[in-house]
């Protein structure tokens, strides 16, 4: 039986963010400022010209539009009691 | 958005756990241990399996019972390409046919028995096992691993235990972050996983920890400032690890295989693999004995963790902060392995990414490690 994460009911759910260079729509969540959950779908894989590239990266362009996502409040920050997210290097 | 507090008591949920095992190649060790002539005795996936060489080269793995009288074809001899029980001398081909009975004219219809696919790879046996009996697809595969048999890395270095309890204990561990710190000593800095297809990733970045003892040098040789490790299970049982140690001035590159095949529903067989290559900074001796270190290393990793395993309970809804990993994602990944291939849904396959925010817990651990090494210097100003 598969079971659902209970942080995405008692926190917030994952909300759809579209990739601003490929037709890729991911659903994504962000508990913190530096914390990313992405969940992608055959299609949107498909879609994103990086991933095949970079199996282990992610998509810098769909980062920065779950970064904007979230400064839009578009997505929302579910403790933004974390560092102004200016200073949050965009890759680690 | 915070949820309502709550005074229920939680209460921890697990479910029977199924006998079903599953499907996908199993590491089963060095290859070559198998090819001495002799039949090996595998207890996996609930069954009694014999393991065995034939003159041919091909090593074969069927159901141990002899579809006779059911004597144990792993007490038995292998005779040419055959294995020959031990009970009245019935001939057992690697496809699990009955090629021969020395003392009958003929062999009866129906004289087949359960063979599984095998497969040579990185010099290790892997077999395949599948609740649906079919074939292994050609896409599902183990990678070839690059420094495996070339001459500017070490050879394999490997161990095997039984761990009494069941394997997905191991796998929850891929994106357990703190239970590095706090039961292996290590210090993540980094954490991310990818799950996709039939892989499962985690990237973990480290900093050495100088609160805890390890006897690598202790002041003595380079110092070691920290560790980069993409490790990927690659189906539902093996995992290869690239793991890098950064040393003052350069860097250590080994391999590490984590992998595992359950015996029965409650245990598993625990296997670690190990290659470093050579550098300027390592040649093949200091390699060597560098090998010999992480390997003993690793076991006592794998200790730590079956110290936890015995003691603890199987828990189906772990309640977790949001500094811990993707635990139900994992486990959501997993059951693609367990369910028959039609039933396979793209909820367990599609790319999943979780990165863990570790601002707190690295202040956290900073302050532990601080707190170590005060009491430690107070302790030895007392001694
Ligand atoms: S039981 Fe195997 S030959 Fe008779
Ligand atoms: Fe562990
Ligand atoms: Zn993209």
């Amino acid at each position: 039986m598969i079971r659902e994460d209970e942080r995405l009911l008692d926190g917030g759910p994952l909300l759809p963010v579209r990739c601003r260079t490929c037709a890729a729509e991911v659903l994504a969540r962000k508990a913190s400022w530096e914390q990313t959950s992405i969940q992608w779908t055959a299609e949107a894989a498909a879609a994103c010209h990086e991933l095949g590239a970079d199996p282990l990266g992610t998509c810098g362009a769909l980062r920065s539009a779950i970064q904007e996502a979230a400064l839009a409040g578009t997505i929302t920050v579910l403790d933004e009691h974390t560092p102004d997210p200016s200073t949050i290097p965009h890759d680690h | 958005m915070t949820a309502v507090e709550s005074d229920a008591i939680r209460r921890i949920e697990a479910e029977a756990i199924s006998s079903r095992f599953a499907r996908g190649w199993h590491c089963l060790g060095p290859a070559e241990k198998f090819k001495d002539g002799k039949p090996h005795t595998v207890h996996a996936f609930g069954q009694k399996l014999v393991v065995f060489t034939g003159g041919d080269g091909k090593t074969n793995v069927l159901d141990a019972y002899c579809r006779h009288m059911g004597g144990d074809l792993s007490q038995g001899t292998v005779k040419g390409d055959e294995i020959a029980c031990p009970f009245h001398d019935w001939r057992w081909g690697g496809d699990g046919r009955c090629k021969k009975i020395p003392y009958s004219r003929r062999v009866p219809l129906r004289a087949r028995t359960a063979a599984f696919p095998t497969m040579e790879k990185n010099q290790l046996l892997f077999v395949w096992n599948d609740p649906e009996g079919k074939q292994p697809p050609d896409d599902v595969t183990i990678p070839v691993i690059e420094g495996v048999g070339r001459d500017d890395w070490t050879q394999w270095r490997w161990t095997e235990q039984i761990v009494h309890t069941n394997a997905r204990e191991v796998i929850d561990n891929v994106v357990d972050m703190a239970h590095f710190f706090y039961i292996h000593n290590s210090f993540p800095t980094y954490f991310k996983n990818i799950f996709e297809g039939q892989t499962a990733i985690q990237i973990m970045k480290g900093k050495s920890r100088p609160d805890a003892r390890r006897d690598d040098g202790g002041g003595k040789g380079p110092r070691m400032l920290g560790n980069t490790s993409v490790a990927a299970y690659h189906g539902p049982s093996f995992m290869i690890d690239e793991l890098t140690y950064h040393y003052e001035g350069y860097d250590l590159t080994s391999i590490l295989i984590n992998c595992h095949y359950p015996i029965d529903e409650n245990s598993f067989s625990l296997h670690s693999g190990i290659i470093v290559q050579h550098s300027d900074k390592l040649p093949a001796a200091a390699a060597e004995a560098t090998a010999e270190k992480l390997s003993t290393f690793i076991l006592a990793g794998f200790q730590q963790d079956v110290e936890i395993w015995k003691n603890k309970t199987r828990i189906d809804n772990p309640l977790l902060c949001e500094e811990d990993g993707p635990v139900y994602q994992l486990r959501r990944w997993y059951e693609q392995f367990y369910v028959d291939v039609a039933d396979v849904t793209p909820e367990m396959t599609d790319r999943f990414e979780y990165e863990i925010d570790t601002t707190r817990p690295v202040e956290s651990w900073e302050r532990e490690v601080e707190e170590n090494l005060k009491r430690r210097e107070a302790e030895e100003a007392r001694a």
